[in-house]
């Protein structure tokens, strides 16, 4: 029972982090709010159900393919409609919630609304510290977790990631330096749709594919930013977590209630803010300090 | 006529009603410090940073070796050789200071992707160079004002800029710290190569409000006052210029008279 929860916490833990890790980091180098996050997330399990189950094609050239696709769909979008409107943060809304929107309905039209599954990468179960899982569980932990991995490294051991980093702290300032502001904000996005991308396709076999699968991710994600402190990546980090193990302990002490997993995991993000309104890990901005 | 080395024609910026630059033009030959003085509110830092492109001018050109640079981004400006210094100081609070210069450092090559390491090195030498490199770990936010100043003109050298602005490098300093600082400047103004930095005859525009501090350092002195140059040449000529003068103390210099 404890290592179930464990292990399901971790996965569902894992899930929400790597959204919510990329949505900080867009919005913390660029200030875009990201609406179309999880949509990005939605076209990655999509892309990969049409490369096995319609195409046919080996399922690890599958992920690699979907993972690259939707990064690259994603910087179109940061190229073609957020680059020349990034200094209006609300028309930057709008237009990421048109992004989602369109998304959801170019499924529909592609895919219509029928539910769609993805065989697991690996089929089988593992014993692991003496519960069985299927092994697609664990990969979804083992697989987010390089990917986050790789992701902390660029920014923190890089030259490229200083840079990204320092946008992120005081944009004058950097671009006063020599470094192009829309530069590190399209390595950002792509970091963070990529990220998207990965999660995305990762948790296809074990999600209901649809083109509403976006939403519930989308206000857990938000859920986990807001609680761990908009801006901060870390802070994003360990909220997702959190989150992720309420609901999995809802789902296991209440196995009736589990419908109301959602509604706890925001109860509790309601009353944390309550008690810390800047979130667990709350930055201020360089400039809103002055 | 030869082409300046650097050149301001017709510079104009309006905020609302105010003009804070008002069709301003002067020119910076190579090899020359020149230091822009004038009472508060005259236009200075408004000039120097429209300059280095974080203002819009209104009209008017910027031209640097030959090239027109007005309206260009701030970061293109960088690399094209001109960096600035900015009154108030505005480092990464959270980073070390060697990563703060490290910042600049990427400028210079467009070596990304790196390991961060290399650039360090660099960092480390210019921090020598102003003198703070036994703080290059300690985080931004605890150095003084005046460490902090020489932090900043570390960043701005790390670029290594054929011009460089320097918004009132003495401002907050005291006796002691102001006369390093000088010395730096001149260092910097010889040029050669300390460490890995490499300088070059720095062309420097030193934006004081007041003109003592920079007798020794500057070849010549621009005299800004309501967003107009009223008065430019020597030191000398400039400390016994009457409109200067004026300019400083109001007219009459009589308590009341308007």
């Amino acid at each position: 029972m404890l290592q179930m929860i464990l292990l399901r916490g971790a996965m569902v833990g894992a899930v929400y982090a790597s959204l919510a890790v990329g949505f900080s980091l867009i919005f913390g180098v660029a200030r875009i709010v990201n609406l179309a996050h999880t949509a990005f997330f939605m076209l990655a399990a999509y892309m990969l159900f049409t490369a096995t189950s319609m195409l046919g094609l080996n399922t690890f050239l599958s992920i690699v393919i979907s993972i690259v696709l939707v990064t690259a769909v994603g910087v179109a979008c940061y190229k073609a409609f957020l680059e020349r409107i990034r200094e209006h943060e609300g028309a930057v809304i709008l237009m990421t919630v048109a992004l989602a929107l369109a998304f959801q309905e170019l499924m529909l039209l592609l895919f219509s609304g029928v539910y769609r599954g993805v065989a697991p990468f690996i089929a089988g179960n593992v014993d692991i510290i003496g519960v069985t899982i299927p092994i697609q569980q664990l990969l979804i932990v083992g697989i987010t977790a390089v990917c986050l991995l790789a992701v902390a490294a660029f920014l923190y051991w890089t030259n490229l990631g200083l840079a990204v980093r320092v946008t992120a702290q005081d944009k004058e300032v950097t671009n006063l330096m020599g470094i192009n502001g829309n530069k590190t904000a399209m390595i950002s996005m792509a970091l963070a749709v990529a990220l998207a991308a990965v999660a995305g396709a990762v948790v296809a076999p074990t999600y209901v594919v649809n083109p509403y699968m976006w939403a519930h991710p989308l206000v857990m994600m938000f859920a986990a930013v807001i609680l761990g402190g908009l801006g901060s990546m870390k802070g994003s980090f360990i909220a997702a977590f959190i989150l992720g193990y309420v609901e999995v302990l809802v789902v296991f002490l209440i196995p009736e209630g589990s419908f109301i997993k959602g509604a706890v995991a925001l109860a509790i993000v309601v009353v944390i803010l309550f008690l810390r309104p800047e979130g667990l890990f709350g930055v201020t901005f360089e400039e809103e300090r002055l | 006529m030869a082409d300046a080395f650097f050149e301001v024609q017709g510079l104009t910026k309006r905020f609302g009603g105010l003009v804070a630059v008002d069709n301003v033009s002067f020119r910076i030959d190579q090899g020359e410090v020149v230091a822009l003085i004038g009472p508060n509110g005259s236009g200075k830092t408004t000039l120097l940073r429209l300059i280095m492109g974080v203002l819009k001018p209104d009209s008017g050109r910027i031209i640097f070796k030959g090239k027109d640079i007005t309206r260009h981004r701030s970061c293109d400006i960088v690399k094209r050789g001109i960096a600035g210094t900015f009154q108030v100081v505005k480092p990464f609070r959270n980073l070390p200071c060697i990563m703060n210069v490290m910042v600049a450092c990427m400028v210079t090559k467009a070596k990304r992707g790196e390991w961060t390491k290399r650039l360090a090195v660099k960092a480390r030498d210019a921090l020598e160079f102003v003198g703070i490199a036994d703080l290059s770990l300690e985080r931004a936010a605890v150095l003084s004002h005046g460490d902090l100043k020489r932090l900043e003109i570390a960043r701005a050298i790390s670029t290594e800029p054929e011009l460089l602005l320097l918004d009132e490098p003495f401002g907050g300093l005291n006796p002691a710290e102001t006369d390093l600082l000088g010395k730096s400047m001149r260092r910097l103004h010889k040029g050669g190569r300390f460490g890995r930095l490499h300088s070059e005859e720095m062309v420097m525009l030193i934006v004081e409000h007041k003109l003592m501090d920079l007798m020794k350092i500057v070849d010549r002195v621009l005299v800004l006052n309501f967003g107009q140059i009223i008065a430019q040449g020597t030191p000398e000529e400039i400390a016994s210029d009457n409109k200067v003068i004026e300019a400083y103390l109001g007219k009459g210099v009589i308590l009341g008279a308007s």
